[in-house]
């Protein structure tokens, strides 16, 4: 630890005053232009409904008003499809990182015949756009008697072929040695998996939490077929169901978006302090 | 399948009838214990009618279902809204999987489809036996129900067509009146645009095939009668149009890409066509405007005729209480209600009687409406009206571009109706189709089991685990079920001519061998859609994927601080709603006062229309793509990069290595599992490029944004080509299989540079 320390103190020492001034210009424009959207939409859920379309939109409201959170929460029932939506993430983020992990687990690190084809063939399978499979998998469901349920609705998500690739190529990173040192002190498979790669795996399971989180969190077509009774709809379901075929009160739905956005954020914030440097390599020198 | 079916029921016997016994033994309890309390018999179980509605309607709708329930105790209407944005998709899924409601709202023009499906109750009969006046309904609200003399749904709500007009902008150019005809309307442009400063005279979008059917209507052109178009008419249509174009008094470029509220307000368009909808939205966001402007009839050309849209109320087939749906749907149509559903929705009545009342035969602003409501007419009755709609939209904007004449135009437009409208005749026996298919299941299936065992089977580098399957089965069980199955039977359907005919019906699906893949090249919008497709992969991975990198490297610096904020700044696109999303990057791109034409006009460079330029749209998505999409990739680098270790960092600094040297020795080559996998992933994802065509341009102009996924929905979800559709993917996985095995060739080749 006290070494890492020195090394960056030596490394920042390098780095001139103008570069420090123009790395940070660099980040700031560009932080601008990522955040600038995001903080047009959380003014445009305060504006009134004659400041959000304008030649000249400022970019905080004239006029504060609450009136696009009023009307959403007046418009549906807010806690229940947060419920739903909180409901429907977490359970497809926890199975889709043990499931996934585990499957990247073997791919990675564990000896079987025909390794390398079978995850040859889920990668093809990756290939073929999911519009076309929609179908055939609610008629699976259908055949299974699982539509209008919670199974039907995590199920299909919970295995990705694109989380168990980014898993696997993490893990090839890390060093043989750690692993066959655990199995000489006796641990099994489970074990190493759960107690050692894991952990050392952190950022990249961070990444996938944070994937598998918002995929399911945003997602709306899925749960809008699944799910036959309006109190059974996840947020993103019941904030579209409010809008007319031509008329839109762009208030509520920007208030709609903030409300939807900002558990989103938060999980990321969560999971972004996972990416710590250096888990690996400390597990190396033991 | 079969015994697994038989199984299942057996299971589901059992538990239902030990439920139902305790549900039943409970209830007699209660109501015995009811009866010894209160002394009366308590209701049975109240009836429940289940109805769908969508957006708005779908909430007001409560408020028309408890009039019914007091009128009518012991009924219980469950209501449930649908949201708009994927109706269609809800409503084709429910009748496949068996879930439709009782009664649903449906657009007027998607009533041939559904019934088309099969899917809808056929109403004579109750309409017989009711009180209910047919006549009683606008024609046009009437037509969008009936198919060869047989009702498949009642009228709900209509709407219509008419302009809007910037009164005070009309009189500067010296009109009280809006003008009444043809040719008046011309000269009342010219007299506009002369009046006013830059912008327009009239908002005519280029892609909107509902315009050009109302002026095609009043010139006394026909469709899909004997011939698909009446040749001259078509023509006449375009010529008068296309003035308009020539003479820059609407824009050729940009005119659906601004904002139609805001240009009103400006007077960039002082004149639009719109429905009854935007009375109540220009009131509430502009009502600084109230006052200066005013509604009119359209300009009558030979004739009158406006678009009649609106909703209907139909019955599914599925539904067991047949009866008392009707009692609704009667409840719902009829004049009383009709008035009532006014004051609760502002929805105009489709009964005639019902705008007797006040509030309506009284209202200035709806006068307009009425008088166009007599004449407007609703699009043909064919099944594949949207698709037909689709290709109406392209032969216009050819002919208006000038890019063929409008004879080539109605030509090509009716050849290509004609071939969507062609049906095949085949018929094949359930034997042979159910042979087949399982032959197609098995062989895929075969060959993978083929191929898993081919090879030696020794492993590389020690002894087998057979422990590793126990880490594989839940996911690739999941798989197998969830993905497996299903590719393969889309595989089977794209050799079939599923369409919606077969949507509820499996025996008219027929087998028709490669037909699809063989008509798809020779379909120019699937082909633009290829190229497209492929020029946005060439241009999009590269920048998206360097950016990424140059981005992860950027957090992951050792002189920054608050890496926390900058994470979550960089990823914030990702996460935000592509609805947010669109809306602002609307904005950025608009035509008239867009911050993009406004940095242009800086620099000294005239105003361009992103979105509506044929070589600008499908860049302009290419960046907001990229924009959307890099934090996605930056955080998986993050990650990456926190696995290298400080040390190799350290002995490398020893050596005096400078940091370009780190970064091509150190960084890069410890990243090259992570980089591997964004390139496949991003290459995999913009050849699936869809969201961003489907939200912004809708694959226009001239089909330049449309992809090859884009299309496939279309195809599949709008027009329900479900094999077309399905064949449209498999090329597309062609493509994708051979950009990623060609990647995995040249990283096995790189492995050894290393």
């Amino acid at each position: 630890m006290k070494q890492k320390n020195n090394s960056k103190s030596m490394k920042a020492g390098r780095v001139s005053v103008t570069y420090k001034i123009a790395f940070y210009a660099f980040m700031v424009v560009s932080v601008v232009i990522t955040l600038f959207p995001f903080v047009w939409m959380l003014s445009t859920s305060f504006k009134s409904p004659g400041e959000i379309f304008t030649k000249q939109p400022t970019i905080l409201p004239q006029l504060w008003t609450l009136s696009g959170y009023k009307n959403l929460f007046a418009a549906v029932n807010m806690w229940l499809h947060l419920c739903n939506s909180v409901i429907y993430a977490v359970s497809v983020t926890a199975l889709s990182v043990l499931l996934n992990a585990m499957a990247a687990y073997a791919f990675a690190k564990l000896r079987f015949p025909g390794r390398e084809k079978l995850f040859a063939l889920l990668l093809v399978t990756m290939m073929v756009p999911g519009q076309v499979t929609m179908l055939p998998v609610f008629l699976i469901l259908k055949s299974m008697g699982l539509l209008n349920s919670y199974a039907g609705l995590v199920l299909p998500g919970s295995a990705a072929v694109f989380a168990i690739f980014m898993i696997r190529q993490f893990m090839m990173e890390i060093p043989e040695e750690i692993l066959e040192a655990a199995r000489i002190d006796g641990f099994s498979e489970f074990a190493i998996f759960w107690r050692i790669m894991l952990p050392l795996c952190r950022p990249i399971i961070a990444t996938l939490t944070v994937f598998s989180f918002i995929g399911a969190w945003n997602d709306f077509l899925w749960p809008l077929i699944i799910m036959l009774r309006e109190d059974k709809y996840t947020l993103p379901v019941a904030l579209a169901s409010i809008n007319g075929q031509y008329n839109t009160d762009w208030g509520l739905l920007m208030a709609g978006a903030v409300v939807v956005v900002l558990p989103a954020v938060f999980i990321f914030l969560l999971a972004q302090k996972h990416y710590i440097k250096g888990i690996a390599a400390g597990a190396v020198k033991g | 399948m079969k015994f697994l079916n038989n199984l299942k029921n057996a299971f589901k016997f059992i538990f239902y009838s030990t439920r139902y016994s305790i549900h039943y033994t409970l209830t007699r309890v209660l109501v015995i214990g009811a009866l010894l309390c209160l002394g009366r018999p308590a209701n049975a179980q109240p009836q429940q009618l289940t109805v769908w509605a969508m957006g708005a309607e779908g909430k007001l709708i409560r408020q028309a279902a408890e009039i019914f329930e007091k009128r009518n105790p012991g009924v219980k209407i469950v209501t449930q809204a649908i949201p708009w944005t994927g109706a269609h998709e809800k409503l084709v899924t429910a009748v496949v999987g068996d879930m439709a409601p009782d009664i649903s709202q449906m657009g007027t023009t998607w009533m041939p489809e559904f019934r088309a499906m099969n899917a809808l109750q056929p109403l004579n009969e109750f309409l017989a036996a009711s009180k209910l006046d047919a006549g009683d309904f606008f024609p046009g609200a009437r037509d969008s129900n009936l198919y060869r003399d047989q009702w498949y749904g009642l009228p709900w709500y209509v709407d219509t067509r008419v302009m809007f007009y910037r009164a005070d902008m009309a009189e500067r150019a010296g009109y009280k009146k809006f003008p009444g005809n043809w040719e008046e309307f011309y000269k009342f442009s010219k007299a506009l645009i002369s009046s006013k400063k830059g912008g327009y005279a009239f908002a005519l979008p280029t892609n909107d095939w509902q315009i050009f059917l109302m002026f095609y209507w009043q010139n006394g052109g026909e469709l899909l009668k004997g011939s698909p178009l009446t040749a001259g008419k078509f023509e006449e249509t375009i010529a008068y149009l296309k003035r308009f174009f020539d003479e820059k008094l609407v824009p050729l470029e940009g005119g659906h890409d601004t904002d139609l509220l805001t240009a009103f307000e400006s007077g960039y368009f002082p004149v639009f066509i719109s429905g009854p909808w935007m009375i109540s939205q220009l009131e509430t966001s502009k009502p600084q405007l109230n006052g200066n402007w005013t509604t009119a009839p359209l300009p009558a050309g030979k004739k009158r005729a406006s678009f009649m849209g609106g909703c209907n109320f139909v019955m599914f087939k599925s539904s067991p209480r047949k009866a008392l749906a009707w009692k609704f749907m009667e409840f719902m149509a009829g004049p009383e209600m009709q008035a009532k559903w006014y004051a609760i929705s502002g929805d105009l009545p489709a009964s005639i009687k019902a705008w007797s009342a006040p509030s309506l035969s009284k209202n200035p602003k709806l006068a307009s409406f009425r008088k166009e409501l007599d004449t407007a007419k609703a699009p043909p009755q064919a099944p594949e009206w949207e698709n037909i709609a689709g290709t109406i939209n392209d032969a216009v904007e050819e002919a208006v571009f000038g890019r063929i004449t409008a004879q080539a135009a109605r030509e090509k437009l009716s050849t290509r109706i004609e071939k969507i409208l062609a049906k095949s005749e085949r018929q094949q026996s359930t034997a042979f189709k159910i042979g087949l298919s399982l032959l197609l299941f098995m062989l895929p299936i075969c060959a993978v089991i083929l191929y898993l065992r081919k090879g030696p089977r020794a492993v590389a580098g020690g002894k087998a685990q057979p422990i590793a399957s126990l880490f594989l089965l839940p996911a690739v069980l999941i798989l197998a079920i969830f993905l497996f199955i299903p590719i393969i039977a889309s595989f089977i359907a794209s050799m079939t001519n599923w369409n919606m005919y077969g949507v509820n019906d499996w025996s008219k699906i027929v087998f028709v061998g490669l037909e699809n893949y063989a008509g798809l090249f020779g379909d120019p919008v699937f082909l633009a859609g290829l190229r497209n497709t492929l020029v946005f992969a060439f241009m999009g991975v590269p920048i998206s994927v360097a950016l990424s990198l140059a981005m992860a490297l950027a957090l992951n610096a050792q002189i920054l601080r608050a890496k926390a904020f900058f994470r979550v700044a960089y990823f914030i696109p990702v996460i935000t709603t592509m609805v947010a999303v669109a809306i602002i990057w609307r904005w950025l791109y608009n035509p008239e006062f867009g911050l993009f034409n406004l940095a242009l006009g800086h620099l000294g460079i005239s105003p361009q229309s992103w979105l509506s330029n044929r070589w600008l749209a499908l860049p302009s998505l290419i960046l907001m793509a990229v924009w959307k999409g890099f934090g996605y990739n930056t955080i998986i680098f993050v990650a990456a990069l926190q696995s290298i270790p400080d040390s190799l960092y350290e002995s490398i600094a020893l050596d005096g290595a400078n940091t370009r040297q780190e970064f091509w020795y150190i960084t890069l080559p410890m990243l090259r599992n992570t980089a591997f996998f964004v390139i496949v992933m991003t290459t995999i994802g913009y050849l699936q490029f869809f969201a961003e065509p489907y939200i912004m341009t809708g694959g226009g102009p001239l089909n330049s944004t449309m992809s090859v996924v884009l299309y496939m929905y279309q195809q599949g979800f709008k027009f329900y080509n479900l094999g077309y559709a399905s064949a449209m993917a498999y090329i597309l996985f062609g493509l994708i299989f051979a950009f990623t095995t060609l990647q995995f060739r040249v990283q096995k080749k790189l492995e050894g540079t290393f």
